[in-house]
């Protein structure tokens, strides 16, 4: 890891240090090799105009920002897989920020690698930034910090960023990484298994007792490829590797080595026990839902600790799926917005942000028939009558309460343990049969 | 083959199965609620999909107009611009055809990543990324290459004479075109009308990239569903992939079939 | 040359234009010298992803299901268009049918796959209504299967559409005429078959065939839905490897890409040669 990329570097003062990666701050040059690519019979179109950066906007008074806002047309790019929020995004907070800043909101598809990979070309070819609002964090962010990708700071000029929960070390560090003010935190969620009550009644709730579940039913439980199947598999590296605090702090490739290899162990020893004895895996959450809910396997998981009851509600999974937590601490993360280097509306795209971030959006975010993302803002540091209201937001009975889920979250450390360990997951599953 | 006369009508009965089945399947899983394992029919049903596909500006809905208008224009342009350059390239030969047949078959050849990554750049170039004219012109390429195959296989067997006929009759090459060659060609032009209809009616890397996620058509809807576990809301999209696409492939049957007898 | 030719010639290097580009582009990236986390030029990465046993185990398991599902596919059209050939009311029925699925789209075709040949899919369920089945562990597995048999089944509905197109057109344009004069020739209902219908069938669907094994070979999205996760298909492993968390593995995935493409050129390329061999004894 350490020799990456640093040919390209010059140790100077726009370097620093994100979890153990070393960042260039200095947006990159375009490569002169990108210009012979597209010297192969094409004329070169649209350069930027001189634009005010987000950096600029963050020290103008936020009348001013409200000013240049109105009447643009903002482009949010995110993830558009779910009626829910598409619900939200589109029926509740596109009509808001129309009515009261004039900003009309066009949220398009786009998540995660697509992001980063969207914004090289688009810098490569010198085009005008498609997006003004990108949803991000962790790895994403770490990479298109990496990439100088994202314009900032300006996160922290946000009116209502004087609510957010800044104490939380969940909401305070982005997978170990400083947000420094180029995203913007607006929810918060936390891995869960998923289990049937009817079929499950007394779930094993640590990771022992869930290893000897495995064992004694044979062909029941597996998780995915991507994305939460790594987090299962972190949930398992932070519990048998004597919790989070031992891979804090940056990553570390001897810690890395220590704890990974009782993982595979571990995986090794319980394998044959899997669903399909662990030769293949479905290939996405969405996949493993559809196991879970027609009979094929007795678990699924979720990165979002209130996804079982929402998916049962729209008839995805059965009406009897619970979210089930590990004992051990299962792992929470935040996810922000952040703002691309070449946004061509950046007034609008923070006045969005600052709109996600008012007490109005969470609370309505949070309401379990809305979405029930997990809120970013600090109960005591909100207007006493907001405070309240957040008091009195109708939980769900089935889902689980908020202090046991405080009890047990367990932040993300440095991306790059999660980077290693898929890889090297990948690495050894396609072993098998060869 | 006389010996299969009596297996036909069991063949027919499997071609018709095969055929109707999955369609029948997805409109099923379109308004099955709570239908799993081991429910051979859907417990309870919900219009739900359908009704958030439609009402008030429903995204389905939406998308499935820019997929029709993309996808009749593709056909269309992709017909247009392959006839001459399938035809061009029937006339030559030696190297120059190898390299025409070569650069009709390229877009064809060239895998996803590649090919979104050079219609991407070159959008960008033009600045016509992110738009829909874009996302038209990034699905004619292929549809293009398609169609100028076709078109090369078409002309390489088409009988010349009875255009010198028409035209030793004092014909101009435009009346030659019109009132000759296209008469003849009606069927082949209508199979590569359709040829690039369905090129784009399919494309989802190539919309995903070169529209940035702002244009929205059909297949990018049911991706989206489908990977979110969707079941419901990717049937109903499918179906609506579904049915257009007969529609249009009875549509030119029968244009085709009024002007003359088809194998179909 | 003429000018219309030369116009023409000039059209098709226009519309390759762009893929060029992309084609550049891929080796540009491929060599490390642009893309995302690009670390400088040279023929390493290269190297490294062609020595990778995963690579070759993923471009092998494509061509197996590529070839599987296009040889059953053509198998079928050929039997089809030879059985439905004639104009009667039965035949037109029947090439309706064949030729139904074609505008459907891969991605809606792997959906119904899916949720008729999963373990609890549809086809389960009837046999876990008639009592054959208590649990869905207990079919066999067609999805995400390592054989890849619900993939290669899926497609080949697919493929068996579009080149029963293609067979009805060839012994519709042509093969009447040939097989009546083999008729009034002498010739016996079988030899006629055997010596004119046949030939002419799969001789006129070749060009289809290698087609349609081309594009399955690169398909990504029913392989998406259906294909398993070891071996990995060459078009998935080339995606993940785009959408990698680790930056500098994403140029990976534009090697990948040019391999697929030369597989896809040699497929291509040795069907000319054999065209060119068998055109030299075409009477």
């Amino acid at each position: 890891m350490a020799a990456k990329k640093i040919p390209h570097f010059v140790r100077d003062d726009t370097m620093t240090q994100v979890s153990g990666k070393l960042v260039n701050l200095r947006p990159a040059q375009p490569s002169r090799l990108a210009w012979a690519t597209l010297a192969l019979g094409l004329a070169l179109g649209c350069r930027p105009a001189a634009r005010t950066t987000a950096a600029e906007l963050a020290r103008l008074p936020w009348d001013s920002v409200l000013a240049r806002a109105k009447g643009t047309t903002v482009v949010w790019r995110m993830w558009r897989g779910d009626p829910s929020i598409n619900a939200f995004v589109d029926q509740w907070v596109a009509p808001r920020v129309k009515e009261r800043h004039g900003i009309t909101l066009s949220a398009v598809e786009g998540q995660g690698p697509e992001i980063v990979n969207q914004l090289v070309v688009e810098r490569e070819a010198r085009a005008p930034g498609s997006a003004d609002l990108v949803w991000i964090n962790g790895e994403t962010f770490g990479n298109l910090r990496q990439e100088g990708l994202l314009d900032g700071p300006w996160a922290g000029s946000l009116p209502n960023a004087r609510f957010v929960d800044s104490v939380s070390p969940i909401i305070r560090r982005d997978f170990e990484q400083d947000p420094a003010g180029y995203e913007s935190p607006w929810g918060q969620v936390q891995f869960t298994l998923i289990y049937d009550s009817a079929r499950t009644p007394d779930p094993p709730r640590t990771v022992a007792a869930l290893a000897s579940w495995i064992l004694t039913h044979p062909g029941r439980f597996t998780h995915d490829q991507q994305f939460t199947g790594t987090t299962f598999l972190m949930t398992v590296f932070y519990a048998l590797g004597g919790g989070v605090r031992n891979y804090q702090g940056g990553f570390d490739s001897l810690r890395y080595a220590t704890g990974s290899a009782q993982v595979f162990h571990w995986l090794e020893r319980h394998r044959a026990a899997f669903w399909r004895g662990g030769e293949t895996y479905p290939p996405g959450v969405a996949e493993l839902h559809r196991l879970f809910a027609n009979r094929e396997v007795d678990f699924s998981m979720s990165y979002n600790q209130n996804e079982a009851l929402t998916k049962a509600r729209q008839g995805v999974l059965p009406a009897t799926a619970r979210p089930l937590l590990l004992q051990d601490g299962t792992i929470a993360n935040t996810h922000f917005v952040g703002i691309p280097f070449n946004a061509a509306h950046i007034a609008g795209a923070m006045v969005l942000a600052n709109f996600l971030l008012s007490p109005e959006a969470q609370l309505e975010k949070q309401k379990p028939e809305v979405w029930a993302d997990g809120t970013v803002l600090a109960r005591n540091r909100l207007p006493p009558e907001w405070a309240a209201r957040f008091a009195r937001l109708s939980l769900d009975p089935r889902a689980l309460a908020s202090d046991s889920l405080a009890k047990y979250a367990r932040p993300e450390v440095s991306p790059r343990y999660r980077e290693r360990l898929s890889a090297d997951w990948r690495a050894r599953v396609r072993r098998v049969g060869q | 083959m006389t010996e299969g006369s009596r297996s036909r009508p069991a063949v027919l009965a499997a071609l018709a199965l095969s055929a109707l089945a999955p369609l029948a399947l997805l409109l099923l899983a379109s308004v099955g609620r709570d239908w799993f394992f081991p429910a051979p029919w859907p417990p309870a049903m919900t219009l739900e999909s359908w009704g958030d596909a439609f009402r008030g500006g429903g995204r389905m809905a939406a998308a499935l107009g820019t997929s029709l208008v993309l996808a009749v224009g593709t056909g269309l342009a992709g017909a247009a611009v392959g006839w001459p350059i399938g035809r061009a390239l029937a006339d030559l030969s030696g190297w120059a055809r190898h390299l025409g047949a070569s650069a009709a078959f390229l877009p064809v050849a060239a895998p996803p990543v590649a090919l979104a990554t050079g219609l991407h750049l070159s959008a960008l170039t033009a600045g016509v990324a992110g738009t829909t004219g874009g996302v038209f012109l990034s699905h004619l390429v292929p549809a293009t290459g398609y169609a100028a195959l076709y078109f090369l296989g078409v002309f390489t067997l088409f009988d010349r004479r009875v255009e010198d006929e028409a035209r030793t009759l004092g014909a101009g090459p435009r009346t030659v075109l019109w009132r000759v060659t296209m008469p003849m060609m009606r069927r082949q032009l209508g199979e590569a009308f359709l040829l690039g209809f369905l090129v784009s009616w399919a494309q989802v890397a190539t919309t995903l990239v070169i529209g940035g996620g702002r244009v929205r058509t059909l297949p990018l809807e049911v991706f989206a569903y489908l990977q979110a576990g969707q079941d419901r809301y990717a049937a109903t999209g499918a179906l609506l992939l579904v049915i257009p696409a007969l529609l249009m492939l009875g549509a030119v049957r029968f244009a085709v079939a009024r002007a003359e007898a088809t194998p179909l | 040359m003429t000018r219309s030719s030369r116009r023409g010639l000039l059209a098709a290097l226009a519309v390759a234009l762009p893929v060029l580009v992309g084609v550049g582009y891929s080796v540009l990236a491929s060599v490390g010298l642009t893309g995302p986390g690009a670390a400088g030029g040279g023929s390493a990465r290269l190297v490294a992803v062609l020595g990778e046993p995963v690579v070759w185990a993923g471009l092998a398991w494509s061509l197996w299901v590529a070839a599987a599902s296009t040889a059953l596919a053509a198998a079928g059209a050929v039997a089809v268009a030879a059985l439905f050939r004639r104009g009667a009311g039965i035949d037109r029925m029947a090439r309706l049918f064949a030729v139904l699925p074609l505008p459907i789209p891969h991605l809606a075709a792997a959906v119904a796959g899916l949720l008729l040949l999963g373990q609890s899919g549809l086809l389960a369920r009837l046999l876990a209504s008639l009592g054959l089945l208590a649990d869905p562990g207990g079919m066999p597995a067609l999805v995400y299967d390592r054989a890849g048999l619900g993939l290669i089944l899926t497609l080949a509905w697919k493929e068996f559409a579009f080149l029963a197109l293609v067979a009805f057109s060839v012994v519709a344009t042509r093969g009447e005429r040939l097989e009546e004069v083999a008729r009034t020739l002498g010739a016996k209902p079988a030899a006629v078959f055997r010596r004119v219908t046949w030939p002419l069938l799969w001789r006129g669907i070749l060009p289809a065939v290698v087609a349609a094994f081309v594009f399955v070979a690169s398909t990504y999205e029913a392989t998406a839905v259906l294909a398993p996760s070891d071996p990995l298909a060459l078009p998935l492993l080339t995606l993940e490897r785009y959408t990698d968390a680790d930056l500098s593995r994403r140029g990976d995935a534009f090697a990948l890409a040019l391999l697929g493409m030369t597989v896809s050129l040699l497929a291509v390329a040795a069907h000319e040669w054999a065209r060119s061999h068998w055109d030299r004894f075409e009477p």
